[in-house]
């Protein structure tokens, strides 16, 4: 009859499949907050075949007023009714660069210049190397979710400004299963979904100019608009007491159209895991 | 994909987190979580003054008795004691001081498996007598109040009510008292008190609606619920 403990506790990670909270009616001037500390398991960027595990940071926090912030996503729930959620948006896209490869970029610097014409990154396998540096954004835009039932909500969200060129946009479409419970302390959420980004989004993430071409090694790539991926995830949350949890998820991604014939791309389908320790307050 | 180290480290937090004490021993609910979900029926802005809404803990077991157990809020600021009724309901206090320590409500005995949930069911009344519209208002109300929040129910409509009534032989029964003066005693069946629930032993009287009679239902002994129908 309600929303009843669908809860999505959302990491701070950059997962593709980022969910904003289901709306919280709480008291007035009440608040509803998650911090804790995990660990992820997830490639090394969008494409990648090498991996990389890291510290991962939880955070979600929900206002009685409707703002909320769910790991790299901040908005406002505006809807009053139970069956809509849509607001505005905000998501913090990471940096992405050679990541690590830094130094040794700057050791082949050296090298080109005496063994002439080879390109930067000729000795990497790493084909970030050489790419220019994408810097971390604030991207703008809205969400709108659906719930056809109290467990099945339909996901929605339009962002724009990704890239150096702070142009790019993606809209993520989603169906979410909430809320499927396991004894009253354990509860898994799946969802499966597609985003679509347009030409100056994949360009940004998956092209590969001139410029960069001759600076990575990498051929020349036009990255057109379109569908941009596919995922389908799980989220389990045990919950120990009404403050400690254990929150983990588990998401399949695969790259399609433009972005998956990028020559960025070593491995269109790719696995990210993590799990953290959340306290509630 | 090196899952193994990370499930190993996944377990050894776990572990770790709860030999610390972070777990309770026996059967809890959080209190913020169901503030969540029985606050939207104070919110709710239709017509509902024929209805009540009740926490329920259900025991996933057919078996289980609810005998004598109660829910405990035992936060700083507040402590209630909230007995269940046979069918695992309690009223809900709405308390911000609760809601913001994030307090657990404690199971007094362990029943097994359950599951939390709101009830809305049809205000009973204390002469035991039921008018035929009042209680297809009251259900009109729980369909309104249950569309608010589903919206797939759009194409349900009211088919009736089920009595409930405790199981204490003798103490059941409901008459249907007709305005020529007839009188006839409705049937009673063993079933489910709400959809979903497990024990599906509880002595129910159901009554349909049918065109618009102007009859009146009595009942000789309280009923524990009047559960709203849905076709």
């Amino acid at each position: 009859m309600t929303k009843l403990f669908a809860l999505t506790l959302a990491a701070a990670s950059c997962a593709a499949s980022a969910q904003t909270p289901a709306s919280n009616p709480m008291p007035d001037g009440s608040r509803d907050m998650y911090v804790g500390l995990g660990v992820v398991s997830k490639p090394r960027y969008e494409g990648a075949a090498d991996r990389e595990r890291a510290a991962l940071p939880v955070l979600q926090v929900q206002l009685s007023n409707g703002l909320f912030v769910s790991g790299m996503r901040a908005g406002i729930h505006l809807g009053g009714s139970p069956q809509v959620e849509f607001g505005p948006l905000l998501e913090v896209q990471p940096r992405r660069d050679a990541e690590g490869e830094g130094a040794e970029v700057g050791d082949l610097n050296a090298v080109r210049f005496s063994i002439v014409a080879l390109p930067p990154a000729a000795f990497s396998d790493n084909r970030l190397a050489g790419m220019p540096a994408i810097h971390s954004r604030v991207q703008g835009g809205g969400f709108l979710n659906y719930y056809l039932t109290p467990a099945w909500r339909l996901t929605s969200s339009l962002l724009y400004g990704a890239g150096n060129a702070r142009n790019g946009t993606k809209l993520e479409l989603g169906v979410q299963r909430l809320a499927l419970e396991f004894g009253v302390q354990h509860r898994v959420a799946l969802d499966a979904g597609v985003t679509l980004a347009d030409r100056r989004y994949n360009m940004a993430f998956f092209g590969v100019g001139e410029e960069d071409s001759y600076n990575s090694g990498n051929a020349v790539f036009e990255a057109g608009g379109g569908l941009k991926d596919a995922h389908l995830g799980a989220r389990w949350n045990w919950a120990w007491s009404p403050s400690w949890m254990l929150t983990s998820t588990v998401q399949a991604t695969r790259l399609l159209g433009s972005a998956r014939l990028s020559p960025l791309v070593e491995r269109p389908t790719n696995l990210t895991v993590s799990t953290a320790i959340a306290y509630r307050f | 994909m090196p899952l193994v180290p990370h499930i190993t480290a996944c377990c050894t937090v776990t572990l770790a987190a709860l030999s610390g004490g972070l777990a309770y021993a026996g059967d809890w609910v959080s209190y913020r979580d169901a503030y969540r979900a029985m606050v939207v029926f104070e919110k709710y802005g239709g017509p509902k003054n024929f209805l009540q809404s009740q926490l329920q803990v259900a025991p996933q077991d057919h078996g289980a008795s609810l005998e004598g157990v109660q829910l405990t809020l035992a936060g700083k600021t507040n402590q209630v004691n909230l007995p269940l009724d046979p069918l695992g309901r309690t009223p809900f206090p709405l308390l911000k001081g609760a809601y913001d320590e994030n307090v657990a409500l404690l199971l007094s005995r362990k029943i097994g498996s359950f599951a939390v949930r709101p009830r809305v069911s049809i205000a009973l009344q204390a002469d035991g007598v039921y008018e035929d519209g009042e209680l297809r208002a009251g259900c009109e109300q729980a369909l309104g109040f249950a569309r608010y929040g589903d919206g797939s129910l759009r194409t349900r409509q009211c088919g009736g009510v089920r009595f409930v009534f405790a199981k204490r032989v003798g103490e059941v029964g409901v008459r249907l008292h007709r305005p020529d003066g007839t009188d006839a005693a409705l049937a009673v069946v063993a079933s489910v008190a709400f959809p979903g629930d497990a024990d599906d032993n509880f002595p129910t009287v159901q009554y349909r609606f049918s065109g618009n009679e102007r009859v009146q239902l009595v009942t000789a002994y309280p009923p524990l619920a009047i559960v709203p129908l849905f076709d």
